[in-house]
């Protein structure tokens, strides 16, 4: 392995030459192919700055979601305090059961409803202990929910309402739809790119056979077009590149960092815009990648 | 070191270039092939080569069974072996020094080595002005001489060429001959030669086989060419 690494190395030169060659004599493909690598990364680009903020409006969301338990007024010990925790947690789903005294309740009411129910602290604070109960699936939270009222010391229990949950699972069918649209764009891409090096193979079929007879491997003649598929790709994904880098940072300045409230804050242009145009260069190179590999073991073993 | 077991070779158009055909050669033999145009020499050399699968039969070189031999490692058993091909078969993008070297390059050697053989092989196959030269702006026998080159570079245990003296005049054959006799008695190198040329196999007498329509007609040590009434 060692010594053939070497001759990689050597030989890179050689490699990086008749790709380079072979792109400009197939310039018109290349740029076909480039286009639809283009197109995909575009896109590809679009719907990761949503996917990714979504995910962040939805992290922001999940994380407000609670459910408000509220006991019996029975319940006023410690001890019993302690006991309804230990069961509410018990219940699978729930992260976690945060405790609100009755005086803690009367001060949300408070903050809630105005100053004028603030004759009823002391007391006469006809209000009763409570919980706030957060979920780790938020759309689970109606199940989780009922199963709570069911328990003997819970007077009621309620969260923030069905819009919200419809919104999550909104979104989550939305990412599902993107992944299959992407995967369709890319088996695309993967098909021109494929194309065009078949095209570079057949044009440089005699040279391959001239190859094979002074004893170049099967490895040694793949890897130009390899080189060469990967460059497609790259070169489709140099412009969704800049595109992204320009085009968000000018959504973000003009929605001022933020979808209308502060729950929807948008990812940060930094390292945000970073990230996507990696993906997009990686991406770009293991689309080509893998159309070379296609058309290499596809159309290499015609002749011995 | 070259043996064929009753092999035949036909082609899909329902020629048979070859019908079984029974050779030994020992190593460090010098052995002409000799027969008509379409008798089957090209079609022999394919398949010493690999390029071609015997119809039925085996082809054994060097211990390798050729016929047999997977896609991927037919090439490097091509690194034993030295071919002249009839139709020189040089890479037109690259110059003669280029195409001599890139036959080095692929089996590994290092850069100082393969100018240092690419030299010594242009001195021999007297090409030393021409090495910048691409195949095009090159004779047909100049580029019969590179590709001669080529085929010698690595000291290959056996030297299969067809008709490597095709386009040369009589006196540069007989250069290109005493080369190859040199190599032969210096390396030991197994020569196997495809040839028309009846006035050299004349002059330098050595085994003989003669092919015509696909069978081995005559095998004869220290032969001569044979001629037809
Ligand atoms: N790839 C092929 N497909 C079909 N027929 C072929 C193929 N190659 C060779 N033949 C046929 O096989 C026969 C032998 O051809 P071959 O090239 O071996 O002859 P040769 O002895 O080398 O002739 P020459 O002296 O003209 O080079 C010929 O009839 C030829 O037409
Ligand atoms: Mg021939």
């Amino acid at each position: 392995m060692i010594p053939y690494m070497m001759n990689f190395f050597k030989s890179f030169p050689f490699h990086l030459k008749s790709a380079g060659v072979s792109l400009i004599r197939h310039f018109v493909m290349t740029l076909s192919a480039s286009s639809a690598v283009m197109i995909t990364c575009i896109l590809l680009s679009a719907f990761l700055m949503i996917v990714g903020n979504v995910n962040g409006f939805a992290d922001n969301i999940e994380g407000d979601i609670r459910i408000h338990v509220v006991l019996n007024d029975t319940i006023q010990e410690e001890e019993q305090i302690a006991q309804s925790k230990n069961e509410i947690e018990q219940i699978s789903g729930v992260l976690e059961a945060e405790f609100s005294s009755k005086d803690n309740e009367l001060k949300l009411w408070i903050e809630e409803k105005g100053e004028i129910f603030s004759i009823y602290e002391g007391e006469d604070n006809p209000l009763n202990h409570a919980f706030f109960v957060s979920v780790n699936d938020s759309e689970r939270i109606e199940t989780i929910t009922n199963q709570i009222k069911e328990l003997e010391m819970v007077d009621d229990a309620m969260y923030g309402g069905d819009s919200i949950t419809d919104l999550i699972s909104l979104l989550n069918t939305v990412r599902f739809g993107i992944v299959i649209f992407m995967t369709l764009l890319g088996l695309l891409a993967v098909f021109l790119i494929s194309n065009t090096i078949k095209m570079a193979i057949y044009s440089r079929n005699n040279e391959i056979m001239i190859m094979r007879n002074v004893g170049a491997t099967n490895l040694f003649i793949k890897i130009p077009f390899m080189i060469e598929g990967m460059i497609i790709g790259m070169i489709g994904a140099i412009i969704p590149c800049i595109l992204t880098f320009f085009g968000y940072r000018y959504l973000f300045m003009a929605m001022n960092g933020q979808l209308f409230t502060n729950v929807f804050a948008l990812q940060p242009i930094w390292p945000f815009t970073f990230e996507i145009m990696c993906i997009l260069m990686i991406g770009g190179a293991l689309v080509g990648l893998l159309g070379a590999l296609i058309s290499t073991t596809k159309y290499l073993h015609w002749r011995r | 070191m070259i043996l064929l077991e009753n092999v035949s070779k036909s082609f899909k158009n329902g020629v048979h270039a070859l019908r079984d055909v029974n050779l030994y050669i020992e190593e460090g033999e010098f052995v002409y092939i000799i027969g008509p145009t379409g008798s089957g020499k090209s079609t022999l050399i394919k398949l010493l080569d690999g390029e071609l699968v015997p119809t039925r039969g085996r082809v054994v070189v060097a211990d390798t069974d050729v016929g047999k031999l997977r896609h991927s490692k037919v090439p490097l058993y091509r690194r034993n072996i030295g071919v002249v091909f009839q139709d020189f078969r040089l890479l037109p993008e690259l110059t003669v020094f280029e195409n001599i070297a890139f036959a080095l390059q692929v089996i590994g050697l290092d850069k100082v080595t393969i100018r240092r053989r690419v030299r010594e092989i242009l001195e021999l196959v007297s090409l030393e002005d021409k090495a910048k030269s691409f195949p095009r702006e090159l004779s047909g026998g100049q580029q019969q001489r590179a590709t001669i080159g080529r085929a010698i570079a690595n000291r290959p245990r056996v030297l299969i060429a067809d008709e490597p003296t095709g386009n040369l005049d009589p006196e540069k054959s007989q250069e290109i001959m005493a080369l190859l006799e040199k190599i032969n008695i210096e390396q030991n190198t197994t020569i196997l030669m495809v040839t028309h040329d009846s006035n050299l196999v004349d002059m330098n007498k050595k085994r003989t086989i003669a092919l015509e329509e696909g069978y081995i007609v005559a095998d004869i040590q220290k032969g001569g060419y044979i001629h037809h009434d």
